[in-house]
């Protein structure tokens, strides 16, 4: 005899936080604050949502900047983003934010350490598994990205994936991955956009 | 785990102006039983509270002892479940715990009732120890070792199926892989319960498929000797991704056994209110 049980759950998140465990937290805040900062005494989690910001103006906005239209569960106006604020002491030594986006097979969660200014200290990709892992997470890859800041990814066209300037010069360290290259890029330009929209309000360095 | 319900999720993060300490969390839900004399039953998954002294966390509170790979692995709201449902360890259970982040891995240790999800004081205790290295979301892969010893209750949900603790002792490895659209994990536990000798071998392939590995099929193989005598348990389901809040799953499980096959389906919702 077989049984078949029907199951129906609900689950309610009573905080903005807690909804955020569904966005893009990092894994290990305290290890992985403590090796993009060394020097950090802490860190603060706060969340953030296009909805609970700019609303649909600022949706479109971001589209619009970002140059290709939003897909998928993790791209639209209530996709809370968790945004560590890295403390010393007081003071804020920067920010770390992360984003999801589509890959060839699965999501990727690529995150930026960014300093007050909003240039990239950082760059670290956790979710991926991609079979071009190991080349789209090594240090060289990631050090391409250094020193680098929204304007200069203003310029890179996503849906073709051309750039200009100092993006230009990235290279992919997987050829045979171009779509997860890709994916890495638009993530970068599209996590730059929301910071800059979120923190920054515009005060390009 | 398989039963119609609603329930809540509440965090809240503990904060200064020089950064996050700690956490409370609790997760409950109200169960209904087709069967039996209470046709709702309020269950508690999450009632913690957590901080951070130097580089160790703590807990105290109802959360996930330290064994297995059930303690590193978030199956809430899924159906295949690990071997905490075979009675290996549990799912959550009362008590403190203590862990700590390497470059490497963590290190966690646990001092819990042995009892689940209700909190009884016959003399039961469970401690608990886990070591992994690698950390999935970086390395795509992670293998732990478990240890733990006690007394423990047998319990199943809220229902006290023993009123005696019974000596519990086993000592496990596990180990996760991802690559590309796959997902592996293996468990393997050796020990005693309840008086007699156990062994257990897990395993849960997982395949994606769609853009964002939004429909995921998965097999699970269980097997359980106890004394000796072997249970051999085969499961199967498959999960789509609706919408950002809503996930359909379906599951089924079947052994040699007659009248012992399920077929489960679950349409499961998560929103912020």
């Amino acid at each position: 005899m077989k049984k078949l049980l029907i199951a129906g759950a609900l689950v309610l998140a009573a905080t903005a936080s807690l909804w955020a465990a569904v966005g893009c937290d990092l894994n290990d805040p305290d290890r992985d604050v403590k090796r993009i900062f060394p020097e950090s005494t802490g860190y603060k989690t706060t969340y953030l949502s296009i909805k609970d910001g700019g609303g649909l103006q600022q949706l479109a906005r971001v589209i619009n900047r970002l140059g290709d239209k939003f897909s998928g569960p993790y791209e639209n106006i209530d996709v809370p983003y968790t945004l560590y604020e890295i403390k010393k002491g007081a003071a804020t030594l920067g920010y770390i934010h992360g984003v999801n986006q589509k890959g060839t097979y699965g999501g990727i969660q690529v995150f930026l350490a960014l300093d007050p200014q909003g240039v990239i200290r950082g760059f670290y990709i956790q979710k991926l598994t991609s079979r071009a892992a190991t080349q789209l997470r090594s240090k060289s890859f990631a050090r391409q990205f250094i020193g680098l800041s929204l304007k200069d990814f203003d310029g890179y066209n996503v849906p073709f994936g051309r750039a200009e300037g100092p993006v230009a010069a990235i290279r992919n360290p997987a050829p045979e991955a171009v779509w997860d290259f890709r994916a890495v890029m638009r993530a970068v330009k599209k996590n730059l956009i929301l910071m800059d929209e979120f923190v920054y309000h515009g005060a390009k360095p | 785990m398989q039963k119609p319900s609603a329930g809540f999720d509440w965090l809240q993060r503990l904060s200064t102006a020089e950064g996050d300490w700690g956490r409370v969390a609790v997760q409950g839900r109200l169960a209904w039983n087709k069967e039996g004399d209470n046709r709702f039953e309020g269950q508690l998954y999450n009632a913690y509270a957590a901080g951070k002294v130097q580089e160790t966390e703590i807990w105290a509170g109802h959360n996930r002892p330290a064994q297995g790979l059930a303690s590193a692995w978030d199956t809430h709201g899924t159906l295949l479940q690990p071997l905490t449902m075979y009675g290996f360890g549990y799912d959550r259970d009362w008590g403190a715990g203590a862990g700590r982040l390497f470059p490497w891995g963590d290190v966690r240790a646990s001092l819990t009732t042995g009892s689940g999800m209700p909190l009884y004081f016959k003399g039961n205790w469970l401690a608990s120890a886990r070591a992994s290295g690698g950390v999935l979301e970086r390395d795509n892969y992670s293998a732990g070792l478990s240890v733990a010893r006690g007394r423990t209750l047998d319990t199943m949900g809220l229902h006290l199926m023993e009123s005696a603790p019974e000596t519990y002792g086993t000592v496990g490895a596990d180990g996760t892989v991802l690559w590309d659209r796959f997902s592996q994990r293996l468990e393997a536990v050796t020990g005693r319960r309840q008086g007699q000798n156990v062994r257990a071998l897990f395993s849960r392939t997982g395949v994606g498929f769609l853009e964002e590995s939004r429909l995921t099929i998965e097999a699970q193989p269980v097997a359980v000797w106890t004394d000796g005598r072997e249970t051999l348990e085969w499961g199967g389901g498959a999960s789509y991704v609706l919408n950002k809040n809503w996930t359909a799953r379906v599951m089924s499980l079947w052994d040699r056994r007659p009248y012992n096959q399920q077929v489960v389906a679950q349409l499961y919702g998560y929103f912020k209110i």
